[in-house]
């Protein structure tokens, strides 16, 4: 009897001396002498598993930076565990990652649900929320009340009313019908849209919601259509953005569409279009914080070469041509720029201070002139944008930059 | 064996599980403890679909609607729904919410019982999946009830025990992740007996006579109706508590935290687990708690070769994994773990019965 629980008592033994150990030079849980560990969740399977490129481009980020020699003399290592999009597997993945596996940081968690359901939970241990990827109001927003929480992408809310102003500003009496996914990040481009519409001649018609869960959103874009609208905006994941431009095109209805900026990828409106059959994706309007893969303007740019081959090396069989990758990458460049600054003795309250006080004008990835920065007042990391129209099978970019103003 | 020896066999059985449960959070880590707690919360799920489905052979897709609807209970008593509009003020402390919760998914589910009863086999499959597919959609329409697609928040306030402290009771601190365990796995337990206790009498009898044959039930006095709808009440009852209790180990609900897909797994849950039994249920339940992890290459999925752990890190690689690993499992044991179970004693007496001749 005691000669069986010997090997037992001895791996509890072990799993027990491992926070020790990690404890070692002062510096926070998760940081070795030689290692940063990170994790996050990202859904691989699911209704939403197109969004996984982005830890994967984020995660070839890291290996590229780790073949240099790392960040602060150390390895990053980035662990990615699969949520399926439901916010209750959110919540076990990260107290698992967090008690059991002991990271540094929770980085890139993906969605705006998942990343409510454990904010409070974070802000409670003191373990960083790491540029969220979500474009919510309340991350920047309610920064006082959770400290350790910050995002990333532009807002839901800066965008949304980009494209009221857009729309205000180019179309008299435009009739505007929405498609929007009935969830905040839904709800806050629709209702920024509006805002940005307000006293102009132009109003929405007609805004049919659509789950997450369902299997399509053809009775909503025939409403739509039915509601008389002439200019459809598409406030989408990109699976279902996809359908909106089918069915839109199998009704014969011809409307200037708005694409919102998360399902806007080359990659996505490439197979929008059908393999060129499907015209109702000419002349869409969105806008990106992000160069373009497949705009040929890019194609000897250094940052675009850079992101080619990075992808190629560390991610054997990924289509460049997905954005999503480079958004991981643009992500995982702020990262490695905060965990270089920390020092011999990283903690998690040196990362957030860090997160709170960006400027950076560089990163390779983003649009030249884009830059990422918070300061006192000022948590939305990223609050610029490009507008661009699709045209024969690529995004042309129009206007200047825009730079939100609201926060 | 006789009867008896069975029963005493099985009796000796349980008392040492019960003994395992108690001690097993000593062995493994803090964290692992939470982790089998939701073995326990999947367990009472898969006790009830399996008094619906195995032993009186209606089938049911809908399991996480139920179970949704014990876990919209237990947060509204907790938190209160007047944030969003609702009429609910909450208050109340997590664990008393949980009878509540079974109480209300049990009528839910008598109320769903009685028109289930002019359906059979796969009608009632398609009618029973319909309630799974329209729950999310259905909780996000009554937002001012139940908080719309952001949900309802609980870690933190004041009627969840344990977020991050300890937890005091009987004289014993248990860490957070601890009492978790021993909350579910107590509730487990009884639950197990309970279900045991209604199966072994004449209830259980009159649930396999409907299984086996509607017409022969009918003529030896079964009343169809009776036993139809309280197998439906007692089942979604067991998913309700399930559901309350799966809402306070993740301190978070919102109505994609209980997809279409989680009543699938349920079933697939009893299958594996094995149909008409209850104690390979523990396995199901264990399937469906882990099988995702391992599929991603954690825990025992480290031990798969390099070369499969670089594929499930890929998008749509953790499914593609557990969708193998199940066609596999259905091939080595096809009637479950609870059919293992039983070969393995048929093997054992009928062994014996030769060496006595």
């Amino acid at each position: 009897m005691r000669r069986r629980f010997a090997p037992i008592a001895a791996l509890a033994t072990a799993l027990c001396a491992i926070p020790v150990a990690l404890a070692g030079s002062g510096a926070d849980p998760g940081v070795s002498s030689t290692t940063i560990l990170i994790g996050g969740t990202s859904p691989l399977t699911g209704p939403a598993a197109s969004y996984a490129t982005v830890a994967r481009g984020a995660q070839a980020y890291f290996d590229f930076i780790n073949a240099k020699g790392g960040a602060a003399k150390r390895k990053i290592e980035y662990r990615v565990v699969d949520d399926a999009y439901n916010p209750a597997q959110t919540v076990q993945a990260v107290r698992r990652l967090v008690e059991q596996d002991n990271v540094f940081a929770v980085f890139n968690t993906l969605g705006t649900e998942a990343n409510l359901a454990i904010r409070d939970y974070l802000n409670q241990v003191k373990v960083p929320q790491l540029f969220v990827a979500s474009g919510a109001t309340t991350w920047g927003r309610d920064a006082a009340k959770y400290p350790w929480t910050i995002g990333f992408q532009p807002s839901y809310a800066a965008e949304g009313l980009v494209y009221g102003q857009y729309i205000a500003k180019t179309q008299k009496k435009a009739k505007v019908g929405v498609l929007f996914q009935n969830d905040d990040y839904g709800k806050d481009l629709l209702a920024s849209l509006k805002s940005g519409l307000s006293r102009s001649g132009s109003k929405v018609v007609a805004a049919e919601p659509y789950q997450v869960t369902s299997p399509d959103v053809g009775s909503q874009i025939g409403k739509l259509k039915a509601s008389g609208a002439n200019v459809l905006a598409i406030f989408a994941t990109p699976t279902f953005a996809i359908q909106a431009y089918v069915f839109a095109n199998r009704l014969g209805w011809r409307p200037l569409i708005i694409n919102n900026a998360v399902s806007a990828t080359s990659n996505t409106m490439t197979l929008a279009s059908e393999g060129g059959k499907n015209k109702s994706i000419e002349g869409t309007i969105s806008t990106t914080p992000l160069k373009d893969p497949l705009n040929p303007r890019w194609k000897k740019d250094p940052g675009m070469k850079q992101y080619r081959a990075i992808l190629a090396k560390y991610a054997k069989g990924a289509n460049p041509n997905d954005a999503n990758h480079l958004y991981g990458m643009a992500v995982a460049y702020e990262t490695v720029g905060l965990l270089k600054g920390l020092g011999a003795n990283p903690t998690r309250a040196g990362l957030m201070a860090r997160a709170r006080s960006i400027a950076s004008a560089k990163n390779p990835f983003l649009l030249p002139g884009v830059s990422v920065k918070t300061g006192k007042g000022d948590n939305f990391p990223l609050q610029q944008g490009q507008l661009q129209r699709w045209m024969k099978g690529r995004w042309v970019p129009f206007g200047g930059l825009w730079t939100s103003k609201r926060n | 064996m006789t009867a008896r020896t069975t029963r005493i066999i099985g009796f000796v059985a349980f008392a040492a599980f019960v003994a395992f449960v108690a001690v097993l959070p000593s062995f493994i880590g803090d964290f692992k403890a939470r982790e089998y707690s939701y073995v326990g919360i999947y367990l009472i799920a898969l006790l009830g679909l399996n008094i619906l489905t195995g032993y009186t052979g209606q089938i049911s897709l809908g399991h996480g609607a139920f179970m949704a609807i014990g876990g919209y209970t237990t947060a509204i008593l907790m938190a209160g729904n007047e944030q969003f509009g609702g009429p609910i003020s909450g208050g109340m402390k997590d664990v008393w919410t949980l009878p509540i919760a079974g109480l209300v998914a049990g009528l839910v589910g008598l109320a769903f019982g009685i028109p289930a009863l002019r359906l059979s086999g796969l009608y009632l499959a398609l009618a029973t999946f319909a309630i799974a597919v329209a729950m999310p959609s259905t909780a996000k329409r009554f937002e001012e009830f139940t908080g719309g697609g952001s949900g309802i928040q609980l870690f933190g306030t004041p009627e969840l025990t344990g977020s991050i402290s300890n937890v005091e009771i009987f004289g014993l601190s248990f860490s957070p992740n601890d009492w978790m365990y021993y909350l579910a796995w107590s509730i487990a337990l009884v639950a197990f007996a309970v279900a045991w206790l209604i199966l072994r009498g004449r209830t259980g009898r009159a649930f396999r006579a409907v299984r086996d044959s509607e017409i022969a039930a009918v003529s030896s006095g079964v009343s169809l109706a009776r036993y139809k709808t309280l197998a439906f009440a007692i089942s979604a009852a067991y998913a309700g508590v399930a559901g309350g209790l799966f809402v306070i180990a993740s301190a978070f609900i919102n109505p994609d935290a209980f997809p279409v897909a989680l009543s699938i797994y349920l079933l697939v849950g009893i299958v594996v687990g094995g149909l008409g039994g209850l104690s390979g249920l523990v396995f199901g339940a264990i399937f469906i708690a882990f099988l995702p992890l391992w599929a991603q290459g954690q825990d025992l999925g480290s031990l798969l070769p390099d070369r499969i752990i670089a594929e499930t890190q890929k998008p749509g690689g953790p499914a593609m994994v557990y969708g193998i690993v199940l066609i596999l499992l259905m091939f080595a044991i096809p009637n479950g773990v609870g059919g293992l179970f039983r070969r393995i004693g048929q093997l054992i007496s009928s062994r014996r019965y030769s060496r006595a001749k």
